[in-house]
């Protein structure tokens, strides 16, 4: 171990080069408007009032709302994810293949389907206390997909030793096994974590306020964006210990592995007399992320009269929800991979803040980022707004860490020396790196692509803002036709919106859990 | 196997870019002149049938964006002179009272003001009303009785009231109605009103949860507006409806009259054809258009709805004008001190 960090360390310290500092520069410059906004509009409020503003007691009140809400959906997220991907991927569960696609199907199911669905059985979820439940349900799967990929791919090894000293099976799984799946559960749970801070649509059918929901009410009252933006400053100030905390179990735990040569698979758990019980609970769990609003869906169409009332706009909605979502998704991945590329594979605070930035904006709402990209594209690029181009930039603003995340876990398995091999071979920098590398993180560019494509397909506000002129998506059907209260008309879109989702997800699934399949 | 499955999926997803830029997702150029850029706040469904009229009687085609009105309002705000809006059609009047105050709106023609009666437009001629509606109480019949209804909507802030009444502080309709209050009994009555629905109320974050909050029996009341009770019965058949309808009358703030209005952007460059759509919203043709496809009350006499609507000569709404109820700033304060922002 102390041999590896020896020779990684020579190899990180020097800096990143230049062609990936300039590459990295368009991703982070993105990123920053949004921040520039904020600051200036801040700012224009003059001190006072922002003291005024942060000291109130509605800022406390927001503030402990947002916080149980977030730090309860991302525990509960993380425990249901790990306990999840430990069944899939170390038991001897029956049916594995079916319960490792079904546990991360509820991603295709956007939480503000699924709170409807639990919105209207009764009041009861309607509290803080459903809406953890309900948000955790339909985010545990950005936990349990890294994890049950970590899983497969670690080395039984510190576990067998845990236990030959004589600990129990539990005692081994807390110190051996989870400390080696610490990444993985971190970025995970740093996803759901962030996701919680900017979630506005789930949560106003559920009615619980948070610093997100906030802000949209104050642009719902004022046309000057001071308190929206103070808001949004807390929110981002709430984001940074968060993405800042991350950062350093990353930091610590990167060489705390043993090497990747000669491993095997870990004999499956046998789960004995447990069986009937975990698969009850697997099945609940489905149940739950997925029945619940399916049935719903169901529900609504065979009640409502509107059904089939705006059929004819089912097929241009899913060429625009594709159009838009597919070629957005190719522009995210792409700006994400200088970044994660600087992240593992260089050392120094710039490439790690680099990375680490948009961990931070992705707390904010989309709201948020739409009206920067609007401000600061019709005073400097009046040419682009709203056309396509800039909305893809919105997108990379909002969905940035989800790319860096799935691409970084496939580049940490493309060991840096296979690289300095092919450049002692004659090849430059660039061509080693498309020659040894590439080939190597392609099912990690899979995997991000199908989940930046799952996020884009139903973003709504930016969508709105900034999409071209009368191009409508499967989301903002759904978003229109619910406002009107034609459930029974929204139906077949949030449906569809499912069905294409699903797709992505059955892909990001194969991807991320083949990535450390020895088979 | 396992490349060939890669390959398909390549594939696959290049056809799918392929199919979007052919179907013209690329970057749109410029709209062309006979095109009208409508910022349309309004519901989706009443647009598209004022417009599809409008469409087949002039041949000027008309592209929509669809959004929150207050959201829409800020973006224009943030547009500036750049704004590629024309007409912007507001579902609420804060909106646009705002973009009037700013300077951002154009005059209506004489012509068109001339067609509806001068308190359903601004003094200045810088917006119009497109339709109108009222505050109402829907009630769930199984939980509460007419009679035992308030003959006042102040009396929802008192505590007997506590946990029975749901409204919707985020609606513009509800910041008119506190707007309301404060013109007809004081900013002191206004900001009492408000702390009690906050402390006894339960707070929806739309209308139409609101009133189907009431009829799944969540809560007895809410105070909502007329035409999201048309909408919740259209989808599940009026005989179903356990929620209905209480219009209070005689001149209470809580049988406030209000307008979903339509304003001209001064930085347009096509003034001409928005004036002639600002007149078309209020023509025979194009209000029949809106009454057909929501329960909203016309501007223009003469016109009638196909819904069973009280009639607007019994509604007894309070003397309010629009301008009376558009201050942001100040409702933006109220709730600030109850606490509800």
């Amino acid at each position: 171990m102390s041999l590896a960090v020896a020779s990684s360390g020579r190899r990180r310290d020097a800096g990143p080069p230049l062609w990936l500092l300039l590459a990295a520069a368009l991703p982070t410059l993105l990123i920053a408007l949004p921040l520039a906004y904020v600051a200036a509009r801040a700012w224009s409020a003059g001190l006072a009032v922002a003291v005024e503003e942060i000291f109130r007691a509605r800022t406390a009140e927001l503030l402990v709302n947002t916080v149980t809400l977030a730090v309860s959906v991302t525990v509960l997220s993380a425990v249901i994810g790990v306990a999840t991907a430990w069944c899939v991927e170390r038991s001897d569960l029956p049916g594995l293949r079916w319960w490792r696609v079904i546990a991360a199907l509820p991603l295709a199911v956007p939480a503000f389907v699924a709170s409807f669905a639990w919105a209207s059985m009764g009041a009861a979820f309607q509290t803080m206390g459903g809406a953890i439940l309900i948000l955790a349900l339909s985010h545990y799967p950005l936990v349990y997909l890294p994890v049950a990929a970590a899983l497969r791919g670690m080395d039984p090894g510190f576990e067998d030793v845990s236990r030959s000293l004589g600990r129990g099976p539990w005692a081994a799984f807390f110190s051996a096994t989870l400390p080696q799946a610490w990444p993985a559960l971190g970025a995970g749970s740093l996803l759901v974590l962030t996701h919680m801070f900017a979630e506005f649509g789930a949560l106003s059918l559920l009615r619980v306020q948070t610093f997100t929901t906030a802000i949209f009410d104050s642009y719902e009252l004022e046309f000057d964006g001071a308190t929206a933006a103070l808001q949004s400053a807390v929110l981002l100030a709430l984001a940074l210990p968060a993405a800042l905390g991350e950062m350093r179990l990353r930091r610590d735990m990167r060489f705390a592995r043993s090497g990747k040569g000669g491993r095997r698979r870990a004999p499956p758990a046998r789960l004995g007399r447990a069986k009937a019980p975990v698969l009850g609970a697997m099945a609940a769990l489905a149940a739950l992320s997925l029945g619940a609003p399916l049935a719903m869906l169901a529900y609504w169409l065979l009640v409502g009269r509107s059904i089939g009332h705006a059929s004819h706009d089912l097929w241009p909605a899913v060429v625009g929800t594709l159009g838009l979502a597919v070629p957005g998704a190719i522009v995210v991945t792409a700006l994400a991979s200088p970044l994660a590329i600087a992240a593992t594979r260089h050392r120094g605070m710039l490439s790690a803040l680099a990375e680490k930035l948009p961990y931070v904006v992705h707390g904010l709402p989309g709201l948020v980022v739409a009206l920067a990209l609007v401000f600061f594209s019709i005073r400097f690029f009046p040419a682009a707004y709203q056309t396509a181009g800039l909305l893809f930039a919105a997108y990379a603003v909002l969905f940035l860490p989800l790319a860096q995340s799935a691409l970084r876990a496939s580049l940490e398995l493309a060991p840096a020396r296979l690289e300095e091999v092919a450049r002692s071979l004659g090849r430059g920098p660039f061509g080693a790196f498309a020659a040894v590398t590439l080939p190597n993180v392609l099912p990690g560019v899979g995997g991000a692509l199908a989940l930046i494509t799952l996020e884009l397909a139903r973003e709504l506000t930016a969508t709105l803002m900034l999409a071209p002129i009368g191009v409508s998506t499967l989301a903002t059907e759904v978003w229109s036709q619910a406002n009107d209260g034609r459930y029974a008309a929204a139906a077949p879109f949030a449906a569809l919106l499912v069905a294409v989702s699903a797709i992505p997800v059955y892909v990001f699934t194969r991807r991320s859990l083949e990535l450390n399949d020895l088979r | 196997m396992k490349n060939c499955d890669r390959r398909r999926f390549l594939l696959a997803g290049a056809g799918l870019v392929g199919v979007a830029s052919a179907r013209g997702i690329s970057p749109l150029r410029a709209a062309e002149n006979e095109t009208l850029t409508l910022y349309n706040g309004q519901h989706a469904e009443t647009t598209a049938a004022i417009v599809e009229a409008f469409t087949r009687e002039t041949g000027v085609r008309v592209a929509i964006r669809r959004g929150n009105s207050a959201q829409l309002a800020n973006q224009i705000l943030e547009e500036g002179d750049a704004s590629p809006a024309d007409v912007f059609y507001s579902e609420e009047i804060a909106p646009v009272l705002t973009l009037a105050a700013r300077g951002l709106l154009s005059t209506a023609n004489p012509d068109t003001l001339k067609q509806i009666p001068p308190q359903f437009a601004a003094k200045d001629g810088a917006w119009i009303g497109v339709s109108a509606r009222c505050r109402v109480v829907a009630y769930n019949t199984d939980m509460i009785k007419l009679e035992a209804l308030p003959s006042t909507v102040m009396d929802f802030a008192k505590p007997e009231w506590r946990d029975k009444v749901g409204f919707v502080p985020t609606s513009g309709e509800f910041q008119a109605q506190t707007l309301t209050i404060v013109k007809m009994k004081g900013r002191d009555a206004a900001v009492a009103w408000l702390k009690g629905l906050k402390d006894n109320g339960r707070i929806y974050n739309g209308n139409v949860a609101a009133v189907q909050g009431v009829q799944r029996g969540e809560v007895p009341v809410a105070l909502v507006n007329n035409y999201y009770w048309f909408r919740v019965a259209e989808e599940i058949g009026d005989d179903k409806m356990k929620c209905q309808l209480y219009y209070i009358g005689h001149k209470d703030p809580g049988a406030l009259l209000t307008l979903s209005p339509a304003g001209i952007l001064k930085s347009s460059k096509r003034q001409d054809i928005a004036q002639r759509f600002l007149g078309f919203l209020v023509s025979a043709a194009g209000q029949q258009a809106l009454v057909d496809a929501v329960a909203e009350y016309p501007v223009r006499p003469g016109v009638t709805s196909p819904y069973a609507l009280k009639p607007i000569d019994e509604l007894d709404p309070p003397d309010i004008t629009p301008e009376d109820i558009g201050d942001a700033d100040l409702a933006r304060a109220l709730r600030r001190e109850a606490g509800l922002a």
